[in-house]
């Protein structure tokens, strides 16, 4: 497995150092240090249940994580002042996993609440940064619409453009395929391709949908609901032919954990007989 | 160099040369509070094109560095001057301007906003709409009467412990809200009915006042409000969120009648509960204005309940009963309707508990006048 060497010195994009995510006394994950790249997609992938949503809660300052630290370009999340905190939130845009659109407004009011609450652009001004925002996630002329009248793909472009809307650095996304059929998955992967590419965004997926995870993620980090600790990190695609662990490799290529321990050979755990998917 | 720029003077310029239009986007647009609007630089723009056919260069050669910001004016600009006919060429633009710019897509055709619709249309469609609520009423009413038997004989889809549930809601749940509401009104009146009557010597006649007053009016029009506000809204907002999640769907293609299983427990005990809150009520506006005439007239809490049952028949009593039962339904009714036909999404439930209330307090003070209209025609 490919470990970040928590040793370096802070570097441009994102840095989490031995983080230790629990509730209570229910650890959820512990020890994760990892690296997100400038203009890249990371993957947090794992089966259902092992803390992907939870480590994304905390990677957006959500929840506050029981050890560890986390910075964005060198600045420290939780040990800068409320001031600062507040500037680099709003940095991130987040995509939600139910797409969190307030339903009592348009799409264009959802997209343009960010800015009338963190710029003083007119509104006339606002109204050209929100339909060019649309217009990027492919819902150009929609603006006067409830999120009630959009389709499910169309609610999770809307909410994509909300989260674009301030021109973020980093971009969070909460299983952004969920509940999308084929197709549409697929439009919304080349739109989040396009989008970092376009942007120069740094952006962090939690999902746990294949046909994406080999699409879009540029490096990944898997979580183990059992031992509750990262145990592979890398291109999805080279750990789903040579991952050290035998529930990696069943998970990316949709096995059984016996059937990858035995087409593979014996991973360094003792095979587990659950059924990963 | 970086600047701030406080107007948006600073972050373009247009000059006409060699029969071109040149739009040059300047300056530092991460920077600026103040942008451009892209109605502005059409309008600009469009002034220096003349007749229209003179070609528009957007340049972005002066450009401090490739803000997100200049490519959204870059692609209203172009969208509206196509949308004229004039001929657009961008030069000299950032390569992450250009990307977004690629990546934007315009309106289909097909997608464009449907206009306002033509007033005759407008008024068959509310038309329509206000017959399609009230068939809805109406089937709600229907089924209330077809049901409730069903309920009687122990045939309804029912889940007892979901009814005994409504029936604690509504009724102990409710107890101390009502006590302190009726108590105090009684003795509210109570006061009012002292201070006038031992004006001209008439102290003995406060409990004609405030009994036939509780008994008759104040006990169930109260309560009722109170359960509007308490029960009602909740109805509403619970009945809402199930129609949001999709649980009303769940129980129909279970085959479980959504109106026996969940308005058939509400109606019942709203019903039920009601009567017994309104005798509890007027029990306590009694005693409310009881203690006040003893406090303020020195009348013995023995003289005045003998005043009472000589002044105070039993028909107010009666009449008040009926009242509380009628408010009960109307106010099940009203929230278990619209609650049940609210919208899916998190703002359809508070409007629905907000109209239950409006619609039940509304209903309440009719059914109210149609009462003392009834009652004043028969003489009782």
């Amino acid at each position: 497995m490919a470990r970040f060497d928590a040793t370096r010195p802070p570097e441009r994009g994102i840095v989490v150092r031995d983080l230790t995510l629990a509730y209570g006394s229910a650890v959820v994950q512990q020890s994760l240090s990892f690296h997100v790249a400038p203009a890249s997609i990371f993957v947090i992938m794992g089966v259902s249940g092992c803390g992907k949503s939870t480590l994304l809660r905390h990677m957006i300052d959500l929840e506050r994580a029981e050890r560890g630290d986390i910075s964005f370009d060198g600045q420290r999340l939780w040990t800068t002042d409320a001031a600062e905190r507040a500037a680099l939130q709003r940095r991130i845009g987040v995509l939600f996993q139910s797409t969190a659109l307030w339903s009592s407004m348009t799409v264009g009011e959802n997209v343009g609440l960010p800015l009338q609450l963190h710029t003083r652009l007119s509104t006339a001004e606002i109204r050209d940064q929100v339909a060019f925002k649309l217009a990027l996630v492919g819902l150009a002329g929609q603006e006067s619409r409830m999120p009630s009248e959009l389709s499910g793909g169309m609610q999770k472009r809307a909410g994509l453009a909300r989260a674009i809307a301030l021109d973020p650095d980093y971009l969070f996304l909460d299983e952004p395929s969920a509940g999308l059929d084929p197709i549409t998955s697929q439009r919304l992967d080349s739109l989040i391709m396009n989008l970092r590419d376009a942007l120069q965004l740094s952006v962090i997926a939690v999902t746990h949908e294949l046909p994406s995870i080999f699409t879009i993620a540029d490096d990944s980090i898997y979580l183990d609901n059992e031992s509750r600790r990262a145990i592979a990190h890398g291109d999805p695609r080279a750990l789903a032919a040579d991952a050290e662990h035998a529930r990696v490799r069943a998970f990316l290529n949709r096995q059984s954990v016996d059937a990858s321990t035995r087409a593979e050979g014996d991973g360094p755990e003792s095979p587990a007989r659950s059924e990963v998917l | 160099m970086p600047q701030s720029a406080a107007s948006d003077s600073a972050l373009y310029r247009i000059d006409a040369r060699n029969e071109t239009v040149v739009l040059a986007f300047t300056g530092d647009w991460g920077r600026a509070t103040r942008l451009p609007t892209s109605d502005r630089l059409v309008e600009r723009v469009r002034v220096q094109c003349g007749d229209g056919s003179t070609p528009v260069v957007l340049d972005g050669s002066g450009l401090d560095n490739a803000h997100p910001r200049v490519a959204a004016l870059v692609y209203a600009v172009t969208q509206h001057l196509k949308s004229h006919s004039i001929p657009v060429e961008v030069r000299a633009m950032p390569e992450t301007v250009h990307a977004l710019v690629d990546l934007a897509r315009p309106p289909a055709a097909s997608g464009a906003q449907a206009g306002r619709m033509p007033w005759l249309q407008w008024l068959g469609r509310a038309g329509r709409n206000r017959m399609a609520a009230g068939a809805s009423t109406a089937e709600l009413v229907g089924n209330a009467f077809a049901s409730t038997p069903k309920l009687a004989v122990g045939k309804a889809q029912v889940r007892w412990v979901d009814f005994m549930a409504m029936i604690r809601e509504t009724g102990a749940s409710s107890l101390p809200v009502v006590t302190i509401v009726n108590l105090l009104i009684g003795a509210v009146l109570g006061f009012v009915g002292a201070v006038q009557l031992s004006a001209f010597g008439a102290g003995l006649y406060l409990a004609d006042l405030v009994g036939i007053a509780v008994a008759r009016e104040m006990a169930a029009i109260m309560t009722a409000f109170i359960m509007a506000g308490r029960v009602g809204a909740t109805f509403a907002a619970h009945l809402a969120t199930m129609q949001a999640n999709e649980e009303i769907d769940a129980l129909r293609m279970i085959g479980v009648s959504p109106f026996e299983f969940l308005v058939l427990p509400r109606l019942t005990a709203l019903t039920l509960m009601m009567p017994l809150l309104f005798l509890y009520a007027a029990a306590l506006g009694i005693g409310g204005g009881m203690i006040v005439a003893d406090m303020v007239l020195n009348t013995s809490p023995a003289s005045f309940l003998g005043r009472l049952q000589d002044a105070v028949a039993a028909r107010h009593f009666v009449i008040g009963f009926i009242k509380a039962v009628c408010f009960g339904v109307l106010i099940a009714l009203a929230s278990c309707y619209l609650g049940m036909r609210a919208g899916r999404n998190a703002a359809e439930v508070g409007r629905a508990a907000t109209r239950t209330v409006v619609v039940s307090i509304i209903g309440i003070i009719v059914i109210d006048a149609i009462f003392a209209l009834c009652t004043n025609a028969l003489g009782v």
